[in-house]
């Protein structure tokens, strides 16, 4: 008797034994073979294979030597220099204008620019009336002053901003500059969207006075968020200042652009949607580097005359398959 | 007379030009590239041996580091904005104690100091060894993560 169970229990180690093998077998079998080869109807094996790849998307402008935007930059007319990496092989290049739009309009409404408040507003109102907007593109309005930033309009500010909703709230005090750039960095980012170019339009004259967090510190969230940053600043012409300067380092380092509220709206609008017309979109998998910062700078390959503008550089976020914007 | 005038005019004029239609030029590729310190008068890898090389200013300058077939060349511009055309391949060949760089189409040469000089299959062994590190801390930094 207990040899005849002892049997069946060797008995049923190899049976289990074998199963496993098959199981195995069949498994790598329909790893190796499952996308390419039929099933005995006729019909392809349904197996969706998952791999993880880490890419760096980026946004970028090209100009000639008279500033002028380059409309027909092929792939091979730049390479990107990643972490000191030289980078030609790209997985895609396109225009960037096939992007979504996340836009936030940051407007300063503090003490300082008062005297150019209306004008500010007015320039907002023609900026979101007059913008090429498509389907899918989104816009919010921010105001900050005092020590808060504050909601003007969510999403679908081309109907529900108005002057009266502005005006509505508080104006005046202190500028808390660096903590509204933080806050419209992190709405972009609570979105979530991957597949958006994420911008802010910062109205202002750069000088803050009361923010929690430093410039260093929102100058490393921007690049968290990977958004680009277009500053127009509110101060009439004069000597440098450091309001200014802060606005030009913001800008450089997002690589947005610096406009002056002296352009008027439709010289800032046209800056703007020269930029969504002329800018390119590429990817390419993430270098190996061993820090968590990678800085970026983008270089012709032939014609030393053209000049590029982008951010300066983006975190890798571990565990992440999309680093870019 | 008139030729033989245009003949010099050329030698002293085109020396990029020329130098093309030699054959004298190298290939190779440029795969780093960073903002560092310019490298003062008196110093390098080549001045060692031979002449200064002309003063630098305080800006930071570019180092590339170019990969031929045999040698593999740390290279450094005098100015910041001494760039080299990023393209797969570049010509280069050496002048006096420096890199002559073709920069556009035959036209034009740059000349870079030379910092350091490595034979390419010891490059390559590096390259190799620094990957292996590398993946070997992201291994284990996975590791950690999973723990």
């Amino acid at each position: 008797m207990s040899k005849s169970l002892g049997t069946l229990f060797i008995g049923n180690r190899l049976n289990r034994l074998f199963l496993q093998l098959l199981l195995v077998t069949t498994l790598a079998h329909e790893l190796v073979f499952g996308l390419s080869m039929p099933n005995d109807s006729g019909e392809s094996a349904n197996l969706t294979y998952h791999s993880t790849v880490s890419e760096v998307r980026l946004v970028f402008f090209a100009t000639d030597e008279h500033n002028h935007a380059v409309k027909e930059l092929q792939k091979d007319d730049f390479a990107v220099v990643d972490n000191e990496m030289v980078i030609r092989n790209f997985r895609s290049f396109t225009r960037a204008d096939l992007i979504k739009l996340d836009v936030i309009v940051v407007m300063d409404s503090s003490e300082s620019v008062l005297p150019q408040f209306q004008q500010e507003i007015t320039d907002i109102q023609q900026l979101i009336s007059q913008w090429p907007w498509r389907l899918g593109d989104k816009v919010t309005v921010l105001s900050f002053s005092g020590m808060e930033t504050r909601l003007v309009c969510s999403g679908d500010c081309r109907s529900s901003f108005t002057t009266d909703r502005v005006h509505s709230l508080p104006s005046g005090g202190a500028t808390p500059l660096f903590d509204a750039v933080e806050v419209a960095t992190n709405a972009l980012m609570q979105r979530g969207q991957p597949d958006v170019w994420r911008v802010i339009i910062l109205f202002s004259d750069g000088d803050d006075t009361i923010s929690k967090i430093s410039l260093n510190e929102v100058l490393e969230r921007i690049l968290v968020s990977e958004t680009q940053i277009y500053a127009v600043d509110l101060r009439s012409p004069g000597p440098p200042s450091n309001g200014t300067a802060i606005l030009h380092k913001i800008v450089d380092d997002s690589g947005g652009r610096y406009l002056r509220i002296g352009d008027g709206a439709v010289g800032i609008l046209i800056s703007l949607i020269d930029d969504l017309h002329f800018a390119h979109v590429v990817t390419y998998r993430l270098p190996e580097s061993g820090s968590d910062f990678h800085s970026i700078r983008i270089l012709p390959t032939h014609n030393l005359k053209l000049q590029f503008r982008c951010r300066r550089g983006y975190y890798f976020r571990s565990g992440s398959a999309d680093t870019g914007n | 007379m008139k030729r033989a005038i245009l003949l010099i005019f050329m030698f002293c004029a085109f020396p990029g030009v020329l130098a093309a239609q030699i054959g004298i030029y190298q290939h190779g590729t440029v795969v780093r590239m960073h903002m560092g310190e310019c490298i003062p008068a008196g110093h390098g890898f080549m001045v060692a041996f031979g002449g200064a090389s002309n003063p630098m200013g305080p800006e930071p300058c570019p180092e590339y580091t170019l990969v031929s077939n045999q040698v593999v060349f740390v290279i450094v511009g005098k100015l910041s904005n001494s760039l080299i055309p990023l393209a797969e391949a570049i010509d280069f060949r050496f002048h006096r104690n420096e890199l002559a760089v073709r920069v556009d189409d035959a036209k034009h040469e740059a000349k870079f100091a030379i910092k350091e000089m490595m034979v390419r299959s010891e490059w390559d062994r590096l390259q190799r060894h620094i990957e292996e590190k590398m993946r070997d801390a992201e291994d284990h930094e996975a590791e950690v993560r999973l723990r």
